[in-house]
């Protein structure tokens, strides 16, 4: 048995409902400033204010997810909708210890994304699109790279992916294709598909595990 | 195709695993080898990771005006049926909320299965899971579940979720956050199963803090039959009860 009882009990998090932090409900008040997991655990006691600081602060990350998957505005409003909805629900029971809220936000809506898209596609990627995404994810805006290193590397391994990768890639880690659907989608075995997300995560992971930036990553 | 899954292959196949996008069966026996070795499961987890990082790439975008205060409406806790109220684009918001239910209910037992089973951490894997879930064909790949909500004892409300999977071994998890007088407890809760023939199993104990706690087990014996489940008090006292149903992973809808 793996699991340990009271584990949300585990979070040291300085915050108590409807005292410190509870400030007029100003332009900007203190519960702005609440870190992301405290707010989140606040919300658990169906704060209403909390929840607006909430969405405030998370809505352009999670529908900047939604549109990228799913590229239909309409679509995407409800994903991100839906990744609020179920964040409310799972307040109580999210767990620090296994990533960051933002993380947690960014993952349900890719998912629920990639279900509804999976839910309504009949045409394959268009190649257009894929080649759209990939710019999107590999440009690295100066003050980005200056902001998250981590992520400049990711972009700038990503830039460095021989094309037919960083394609599987996308298709795989970003339109959640699997590899037989990718193998549809460019003519092409699917073990050579399977390859090709291999091959890229490889790289990925070497340039994220190294400390300096790895640049022969093979 | 063997069953066999040793650490060569499933570096062959971790990655389309983390991405979630590894087909059903594949998934499960690679999920059984993660279970026993370490080393695959940290490789699997610096996949995650990556996966993880790969979608937070993506840009930012201002959503549609309105939406904040939308988004922020606070579900009425606990209430079972909280859709919002008529409006021209809610039928839409409806059907696909009650799509995002039953993902909901798939995303927490698979992902939980899968921390239970492999007992590491990372968003990634368990969602993504659901995913391979939700492509996979229905009649080839649907899993008996029963789920049901945990609900207090004393004021009726929604305290938890129980999900059963039926299966070799199969497995238990409990979810709980107790409101009202209960709200404070800090310590051990037992776990009864109820059978629908009348039988009532004591499947394990565990340790609720400030009345929350999180708990899977792995349970031997058949639980396909179970009808519902109990969180005792040492001293007996029922604290929430579940009726637990069949459900099986869906399928999203066409
Ligand atoms: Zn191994």
């Amino acid at each position: 048995m793996i699991f340990r009882g009271g584990r949300a009990g585990g979070r040291a998090i300085p915050w108590r409902p409807s005292s410190v932090y509870r400030g007029v409900s100003g332009f900007r008040s203190p519960v702005d400033r609440l870190p992301d997991e405290a707010l989140l655990s606040g919300l658990a006691t169906g704060d209403p204010e909390l929840a607006v600081v909430f969405v405030r602060r998370f809505q352009r990350r999670v529908f900047g997810v939604a549109m990228a998957v799913t590229g239909d505005e309409q679509l995407a409003e409800d994903v991100a909708q839906s990744t609020f909805e179920r964040a409310w629900r799972h307040a109580q029971i999210y767990d620090s210890r296994r990533g960051s809220v933002t993380t947690w936000l960014t993952t349900i809506a890719h998912n629920l994304a990639v279900d509804a898209v999976r839910a309504r596609r009949t045409e394959p990627m268009a190649p257009e699109d894929l080649d759209a995404v990939i710019g999107v994810v590999t440009e690295t805006p100066e003050q980005w790279a200056l902001a998250d290193e981590t992520a400049a590397q990711l972009r700038a391994a990503v830039a460095r992916l021989p094309r037919e990768q960083a394609r599987a890639l996308v298709m795989a880690g970003i339109y959640g294709m699997t590899a037989q659907q990718i193998a549809d989608a460019e003519r092409i075995p699917l073990g050579t598909a399977k390859t090709r997300i291999r091959a890229a995560m490889a790289k990925l992971r070497t340039t994220l595990a190294s400390p300096k930036r790895g640049d022969h990553v093979r | 195709m063997s069953g066999d899954m040793n650490c060569g292959r499933l570096r062959e196949i971790g990655a389309e695993l983390a991405l979630g996008v590894l087909p059903g069966r594949e998934r499960a026996e690679a999920v059984a080898h993660l279970d026993r070795c370490a080393n695959c499961r940290e490789y699997v987890r610096q996949l995650t990771l990556v996966g993880d990082r790969l979608i937070g790439l993506l840009p930012e975008r201002e959503p549609p005006p309105g939406f904040e205060t939308r988004a922020a409406r606070l579900p009425a806790r606990q209430a079972p049926a909280h859709e919002a109220p008529a409006g021209a684009a809610d039928r839409a918001f409806r059907h696909l909320r009650g799509r995002a239910r039953r993902a909901r209910l798939r995303l927490a037992a698979v992902a939980t299965a899968l921390t239970v089973a492999v007992g590491f951490a990372g968003w990634g894997i368990g969602t993504a899971v659901e995913e391979v879930l939700a492509s996979s064909a229905p009649a080839a790949e649907s899993e008996l579940m029963l789920v049901g909500d945990m609900t207090s004892t004393v004021g009726g409300e929604t305290v938890g979720e129980v999900y059963a999977h039926p299966g070799t071994p199969g497995w238990i998890f409990v979810s709980v956050g107790l409101t009202g007088p209960h709200a404070s407890y800090t310590g051990k809760v037992t776990c009864l199963l109820e059978h629908a023939d009348g039988r009532i199993v004591r499947v394990g104990d565990f340790t609720l803090n400030g009345g929350r706690g999180e708990w899977g087990v792995a349970a031997p014996g058949d639980l396909s039959t179970l009808s519902g489940a109990r969180l005792t008090m040492p001293d007996g006292t029922v604290l929430a009860t579940a009726h637990l149903q069949k459900g099986q992973v869906v399928e999203p809808e066409k």
